[in-house]
């Protein structure tokens, strides 16, 4: 077996700025050339930037829907404990902002286990009114104005009101708290940052979290509610409480989850109904039947998280490669929802595709999205509220979108329509 | 057909759930509860599908 310092670098680049400041069709030819040639390849370090581990040597490159699939189920052999985004970070911050989502089995079971039943199928129909609700109240608040900035205005401030609702976060705290969740993925992100320096930006941002979740945890010891921060005041795990510590991070997972994939969905959404007309009109032909269809191609259409990692616990065998204990394993989700192997013409938006195997919530794994029914819930409510009261609605020029491995982000994007008030006063 | 359940391999991450909720419920306390463990014959593909989905293999079809 070649050691991991002297394996040899794929020639194709995953790990440069530049990279991951391309647009995403110019990432596909990059993807499409690894499925097609070197399904899992070996790649120097990604350019951090952010914090500089001598230790780093590189990362395995997933880029097949099976091998993501595979890597996934293996849970056993690719560990999330390490981390999972595919930067080494500073250790306070993988404390601080990762929750449970970068823990193993056992402690992982038992501490997901507290939340799962928020947000099964069963407990969405209990909470579908309150998901329209903050339907209605977003498109009330932007209905006459005709020209918005549908990030900040629309797509932003849904899953911002939905899982605050869920986790107990009034609304005086809501929109620094979802300001504050973006730095978690989009810390090398110029227009975020706004010149900040990128690890001290990020500390601010943990540190802003976590003193708004210790002011709530305080009120829900005094007085308990039936949000989900009652229910982690109260848990035990192991026979003992949650530490505040342990709160505090999975608050920051449950924000940063909760608000930074629906925002990206919704507007990456709006932008592929401007671009595809026919797909369009072919929804607005029976919308209420065609929309939860519709919805998981949108979905595969945005895969809001392009990558997550994991770490070989022992040497192992992954696609014909031999994989050693310590390797870096990378799942590139935007690859893997791309690819021709799974998806007849990938490169089209089908909004009639079924089924739909997009894996943007995960391979299936003891990971997988823990909100993506409250996900799908929220994008066919608030897309149904845009195509029914706002029906002219388009995007105007090109979206401003983000840089970074992480999110698939759309940081602005102009829209406009006719305002309601106006269409009530012309009948069509 | 019935269900067999491996409670001490499930990790209550509700795949089952989502593809056959009739059959599968997450309770409120976490823990899966199997509220059909013997399903009608007619709904054999989605239960089927519900279990090769586990995560953990704690579910499997027999009969």
């Amino acid at each position: 077996m070649t050691a991991r310092a002297d394996r040899p670098y794929d020639p194709l680049d995953l790990s440069s700025l530049a990279f991951w400041s391309s647009t995403a069709a110019e990432r596909e030819v990059t993807f499409a050339e690894l499925r097609r040639e070197r399904p899992i390849s070996w790649h120097r370090p990604v350019d951090n930037g952010l914090f500089e581990d001598p230790n780093d040597q590189g990362f395995w490159a997933v880029v097949r829907h099976a091998d993501l699939v595979e890597v996934t189920r293996r849970h056993d052999d690719f560990l999330s404990g390490e981390g999972i985004v595919f930067e080494s970070m500073p250790q306070e911050l993988l404390d601080a902002g990762q929750g449970f989502i970068a823990m193993d089995p056992p402690r992982h079971t038992r501490v997901r286990r507290l939340l799962t039943s928020a947000f099964t199928p069963r407990q969405m129909n209990r909470i579908d009114d309150r998901i329209e609700a903050n339907s209605r109240r977003i498109v009330d608040g932007v209905a006459a104005k005709g020209e918005i900035d549908f990030v900040s205005e629309v797509a932003g401030l849904v899953p911002m009101h939905n899982i605050c609702d869920m986790v107990g976060v009034p609304e005086e705290h809501r929109r620094l708290i979802a300001h504050e969740a973006q730095f978690a993925g989009g810390w090398r992100d110029e227009s975020l940052l706004q010149g900040a320096d990128p690890l001290t930006r990020l500390f601010e941002a943990a540190g802003t979290m976590r003193e708004v979740c210790l002011e709530l945890l305080a009120q829900r010891r005094a007085e308990p509610t039936d949000d989900l921060l009652s229910a982690l005041v109260q848990a035990e795990v192991d026979g003992e409480r949650l530490t505040d510590d342990e709160i505090v991070s999975f608050f920051g997972l449950l924000m940063v989850a909760g608000n930074d994939t629906t925002r990206q969905s919704t507007s990456h959404g709006m932008k592929a109904l401007t671009d595809h007309p026919d797909q369009l009109a072919w929804l607005l032909e029976d919308l209420e039947a065609r929309l939860p269809v519709a919805v998981e191609e949108i979905v595969r259409w945005a895969t809001p998280i392009m990558t997550f990692r994991r770490t070989a616990a022992r040497d192992c065998e992954l696609g014909g490669q031999q994989v050693t204990a310590g390797d870096k394993v990378v799942m590139f989700y935007s690859s893997a929802d791309f690819d021709p192997e799974v998806f007849d013409h990938p490169e089209r938006l089908d909004l009639a595709r079924h089924p739909n195997k997009h894996l943007a919530f995960g391979g299936g794994g003891i990971h997988h999205c823990l909100g993506n029914q409250l996900a799908r819930r929220q994008l066919v409510s608030v897309v149904r509220e845009l195509l029914t009261r706002l029906p002219d609605l388009q995007v105007v020029g090109e979206p401003e979108y983000g840089t970074g491995n992480f999110f698939h982000a759309v940081n602005a994007m102009t829209v406009r329509f006719t305002p309601e008030t106006e269409r009530a006063r012309v009948p069509a | 057909m019935r269900v067999e359940f491996d409670a001490d391999r499930c990790a209550s991450v509700g795949m089952c759930e989502s593809v056959a909720p009739d059959v599968f419920e997450v309770g409120a306390d976490g823990y899966l509860v199997v509220l059909e463990p013997e399903p009608d014959e007619a709904h054999r593909a989605e239960v089927e599908s519900a279990c090769d989905s586990c995560p953990t293999g704690a579910l499997r079809v027999e009969g």
